[in-house]
């Protein structure tokens, strides 16, 4: 692994390092939710590295938008590979999350794993 | 891990300290942490992940009285030592040999 | 994390950076050339001046800005505005009835090669505590103050996918140009902490 030389430095910046991935295998992980699903955010509260804040474990959302299959921290930083899955763009009220004396009309969306979340109920 | 990083909702932490016309860099030691931990991931001993973790393990009472860039070194050193690359010791001893050379 | 420092650092801590740097070459880890390089970039290459165009021909041009809206990643791209933490690009628009604001909580997420390095506000503990909790809070000390009726969306960097704020094209520029609208768009608007400036008012300090 030899060390970045300058003259490569333009072009490494400019190329970057999506952490976009489709699992290995014909197809992309399916998704396990849709946009406009229920979902709850699990009660993970892991030792090791996570994106899910505390803020929003637990709490109930609506799902926006599927961003497609992505890395997964959490495995990935502890050198348990990438896990692909679909990352979701999910949207919480700020009542769900702060409770009644927040926004009634404000809301938070928040990028999260598959593996964050869980169908809600109702 | 429920770090101090994870500062969604916190409270206490005081106002925005807004900087009018800021600079990139506010010093050339900065300048010299942002260059070297982005170098050290092109080197490829680590993911971007990993080094987030690295920060993020900084002691909480640390990381919430350090600036920014302190923290990036913290977690440069952090991924050095634990990768074998470059012990914590051998800085100090660097560094004492600077200051040794400057008196 | 609350304070950045404008009085002189701890020699400690400048030595102890020479020492790192030192031996991180000696040992091949990094190249010295490829430093200065990396800092150039950041330092003087790429800023929100980039973001401000892609900001001015969205506002100009209705099939750029589709594009941009479809494809954010694409569309920056045009320009040649591409690469670290920029890979996967989303751009959220304001309106009347919608005004975004970006944070990372967690740490610093920003989009690069848009905006350059992110100030220090923006990457520091009151900042990341309040934005998502009390943004409106947070707008007001901006100095934005936005009516009730207006929603507003806090997006929370946790993955790659990095955002820009499409704000809203100021009244009063009816056949400007594509430069004169650029010199509106303020980074702070890019990240949702202002609007973009009024034609004849007097330029966010920053930029």
């Amino acid at each position: 692994m030899p060390a970045l030389l300058a003259k490569d430095a333009p072009a490494q910046l400019r190329k970057g390092g999506s952490a976009r991935v489709a699992p290995k295998g014909l197809t992309e992980a399916p998704a396990k939710f849709a946009p406009g699903d229920r979902v709850v955010v699990r009660n993970l509260n892991p030792p090791g590295h996570t994106r899910a804040p505390r803020y929003i474990r637990c709490k109930t959302g609506t799902i926006d938008r599927d961003h497609g299959t992505f890395v997964f921290p959490d495995t990935h930083a502890h050198g348990k590979g990438p896990s692909p899955q679909h990352v979701y763009s999910v949207r919480f009220t700020a009542r769900e999350v702060w409770g009644d004396d927040a926004s009634p009309r404000d809301a938070i969306y928040i990028d999260l794993w598959d593996d964050y979340l869980e169908s809600a109920q109702g | 891990m429920n770090g101090a990083h994870d500062l969604g909702g916190m409270d206490g932490l005081g106002p925005i300290d807004y900087e009018v016309d800021e600079p990139v860099f506010h010093a050339e030691w900065e300048r010299r942490v942002f260059a070297l931990t982005v170098a050290m991931g092109f080197y490829g001993a680590w993911n971007i992940d990993m080094s987030r973790h690295a920060r993020e393990r900084t002691p909480a009472a640390e990381y919430l009285s350090s600036s920014y860039y302190e923290i990036w070194l913290s977690g440069l050193e952090r991924l050095l030592d634990e990768g074998g690359l470059l012990t914590r010791a051998e800085i100090d001893a660097r560094a004492a040999a600077l200051r040794a050379e400057e008196n | 994390m609350s304070k950045h420092r404008h009085t002189e650092p701890p020699s400690d801590l400048i030595l102890r950076v020479k020492a790192l740097e030192s031996l991180l070459v000696e040992k091949g880890l990094v190249d010295a050339a490829a430093l200065d390089v990396l800092i150039d970039t950041y330092e003087n290459k790429v800023g929100p001046r980039n973001g401000a165009r892609v900001v001015a021909r969205a506002w100009t041009d209705p099939a750029y800005k589709a594009r941009l809206l479809a494809d954010a990643t694409a569309a920056i791209a045009e320009f040649g505005f591409t690469g670290r933490q920029g890979e996967d690009m989303l751009v959220v628009e304001n309106t009347s009835g919608i005004h975004n604001l970006t944070v990372c909580t967690l740490c610093s997420c920003y989009p690069w090669p848009v905006l350059g390095l992110p100030p220090v506000w923006y990457k520091a503990a009151p900042y990341r505590s309040r934005a998502v909790r009390d943004p409106r809070g947070v707008l007001r000390e901006f100095g934005l103050e936005l009516p009730e009726d207006v929603e507003i969306r806090v997006w929370d960097s946790t993955a790659e996918l990095r955002y820009l704020v499409l704000p809203e094209r100021p009244a009063g520029t009816e056949g400007f140009s594509e430069d004169e609208l650029a010199e509106l768009v303020t980074r702070d608007a890019m990240i949702g902490v202002a609007k973009a400036t009024a034609p004849g008012a007097t330029a966010g300090a920053t930029a």
